[in-house]
């Protein structure tokens, strides 16, 4: 073997050897990211329009939400997570407004921040009559804050 | 009786301590021990230049070790379970709520020494040539050390670790185009739940501890390699002027030169070399200054390790540490606060997450990671160091001042209220 085809297959061997690695560091980085999420469904039901009174939001804990319903307008669903670091804000009707705990971000009714440190408005949710009749969300539908349903 | 004291024999192989050369072997002939040099300088034993803050945190850290290893006997890393083995840690385990004190004290008694020591090494100039890249391990364990106090805190599963761990992962998230992607990876979904407790877990009881392990060894085997125990190099007397000398091996295509003889003297000689060393080296005159390390360091070793033990298990006595609800992710405590140590940052992040929780935090970390390169100043007098000092000072206070306004000075909403009102809260 003479100078040149070592430093040709040498060269070659090294640039195999260092793909090798970097498609085995993917591959670690590949591993971490799961390919199944056991969490809660994004599209569920919440019940019957009739659960739900008319004036104060109600609040579902688990699917993190606050549900409204206007008399004229019909219904609508706010993410009760701050858009800040996720703390779970808190509806008071006294003020009308939402307050978040961890760092006093305040959002007006319509989820429009007012005060404090989150970047963005809360999101509002798609929210549909399924065909039994029940209310579904869908928390991959961001819907402006305008975004009605009528029953 | 000489059986036995063959065994002895065939177990030490040393002299009797008594003699220079069993002092010596005790160190050398000894894996653990010969880290230390035989002999150590005397002024590298003065309580008051390094008050001893490495040693008591690494002590701190094998008390971590030792309490955390007793706690995972009892520990699931499953939701409702890991909540419940708290629950039985410290109500039905012999001598549970002790062994968590002593890890959870241990474990914020670490983050404050770790701090002091770095605060130790830049005031004393210790982070100067040779000593720079020894500066940049000491700056990654300080992360590590936070890094396994974060991941360790979820591990309760009880309201405070919850909505700790949401705060800080989403923090993370605000760093741009990856911050997103790391927290998922971090989480293992996209809200705190069970994938994220069995990641921290692994996070907080292999994959840390044994970065901190290797870390810790580079560490300590450079403090070895440039010169020894940091000792304040501005008050030794001056080294005297050096004489020439005449090296080279003709015969070996190196020509005749005549350089300056280095006084110094270095052990363990592999193969004679020419050049100066790159370590802080020791002249004949000091060689006379040192002392033995058994018994001299040993025994000051071993008082900080029964000072540092006894005083975490005295305090675990007395205080132990806190449990709050089951995680209810639907309820937010008001205030949500992470660990006090993260409590500037996340003072910081109520103004603005980008810049307090993102770019401010890398900042800082980049310039701690750079004074020694940026810091071209030789020397480590302290009034030669007017600057710098006064910078690094000022460092300090503001994350104390940070730390303090977050601590004391938030009530309920994150709003100001003055610090009494906590007293007056845990009074009722």
């Amino acid at each position: 073997m003479n100078r040149r085809s070592f430093l040709s297959w040498g060269t070659a061997g090294f640039a195999t050897l260092c793909a090798g690695v970097a498609v085995s560091m993917g591959a670690v980085v590949r591993f971490l990211v799961p390919d199944v999420f056991y969490e809660p469904p994004q599209v569920f039901k919440i019940g019957d329009p009739a659960d739900f009174p008319f004036g104060p939001p109600t609040f579902l804990a688990d699917e993190k939400i606050y549900v409204f319903r206007d008399r004229d307008k019909g219904f609508s669903v706010a993410s009760a997570v701050c858009t800040h670091l996720g703390c779970t804000v808190n509806y008071f009707q006294s003020d009308q407004k939402f307050h978040c705990p961890c760092h006093g971000s305040v959002f007006a009714r319509d989820g429009i921040v007012i005060h404090g440190p989150a970047p963005r408005s809360l999101n509002w949710f798609e929210v549909t009559q399924a065909r039994d009749g029940q209310l579904q969300v869908d928390k991959d539908k961001v819907v402006p804050d305008n975004y009605r349903l009528m029953v | 009786m000489n059986l036995i004291r063959e065994i002895w024999q065939s177990i030490v192989r040393r002299d009797p301590l008594s003699t220079d050369k069993g002092k010596s072997e005790l160190v050398f002939l000894n894996v653990w021990l010969h880290i230390h040099p035989a002999k150590v300088k005397k002024e590298s034993l003065r309580f008051k230049f390094t008050f001893y803050l490495g040693f008591i945190t690494f002590f701190l850290f094998l008390i971590l070790v030792t309490t955390g290893i007793a706690l995972m006997f009892y520990y699931r890393p499953y939701p409702p379970q890991a909540y419940q083995d708290m629950k039985d840690l410290q109500f039905v385990v012999f001598m549970g709520p002790f062994l968590r004190a002593m890890h959870r004290w241990s474990a914020h008694a670490m983050v404050v020494c770790v701090f002091l020591h770095m605060c130790r090494v830049f005031y004393t100039g210790s982070y100067k040539k040779p000593r720079q890249f020894n500066w940049v391990v000491g700056v990654l364990l300080l992360l590590l050390t936070l890094g396994l106090s974060f991941t360790g805190y979820l591990l309760p599963w009880d309201q405070l670790a919850y909505w700790a761990i949401t705060v800080g992962t989403n923090i993370g998230s605000y760093a741009p185009i990856i911050g997103g992607q790391v927290r998922e990876i971090l989480l293992g979904g996209h809200t705190v739940g069970e994938a994220a407790l069995i990641r921290f877990y692994v996070l907080h009881v292999a994959i840390l501890p044994s970065l901190m392990i290797l870390l810790t060894i580079v560490h300590f085997w450079r403090i070895r390699k440039d010169g020894g125990l940091s000792r304040p190099l501005w008050k030794l007397k001056p080294n005297a002027p050096e004489a020439l000398v005449t090296i080279g091996a003709p015969a070996q295509s190196a020509p005749l030169r005549t350089v300056q003889a280095a006084p110094d003297k270095t052990y363990g000689l592999m193969e004679v070399v020419t050049g100066k060393p790159i370590f802080e080296t020791i002249t004949p005159d000091e060689e006379e200054d040192a002392v033995f390390s058994y018994p001299y360091a040993f025994f000051r070793e071993a008082i900080a390790l029964m000072v540092t033990v006894t005083g975490i298990m005295a305090i675990s006595l007395f205080f132990h540490a806190p449990l709050e609800e089951l995680a209810n992710p639907a309820k937010t405590p008001n205030p949500a606060k992470a660990p006090w140590y993260f409590l500037g940052l996340q003072e910081l992040v109520s103004h603005s997450a980008l810049l307090g929780g993102v770019v401010a935090p890398a900042l800082m970390v980049l310039a701690l990671l750079a004074i020694p390169y940026f810091d071209r100043n030789p020397s480590r007098r302290p009034s030669d160091r007017k600057w710098a000092l006064w910078l690094f000072t000022i460092f300090v206070v503001a994350n104390l001042v940070l730390i303090v306004i977050g601590t004391f000075f938030r009530g309920p909403g994150w709003a100001l209220v003055p610090p009494w009102v906590h007293v007056v809260a845990r009074a009722e």
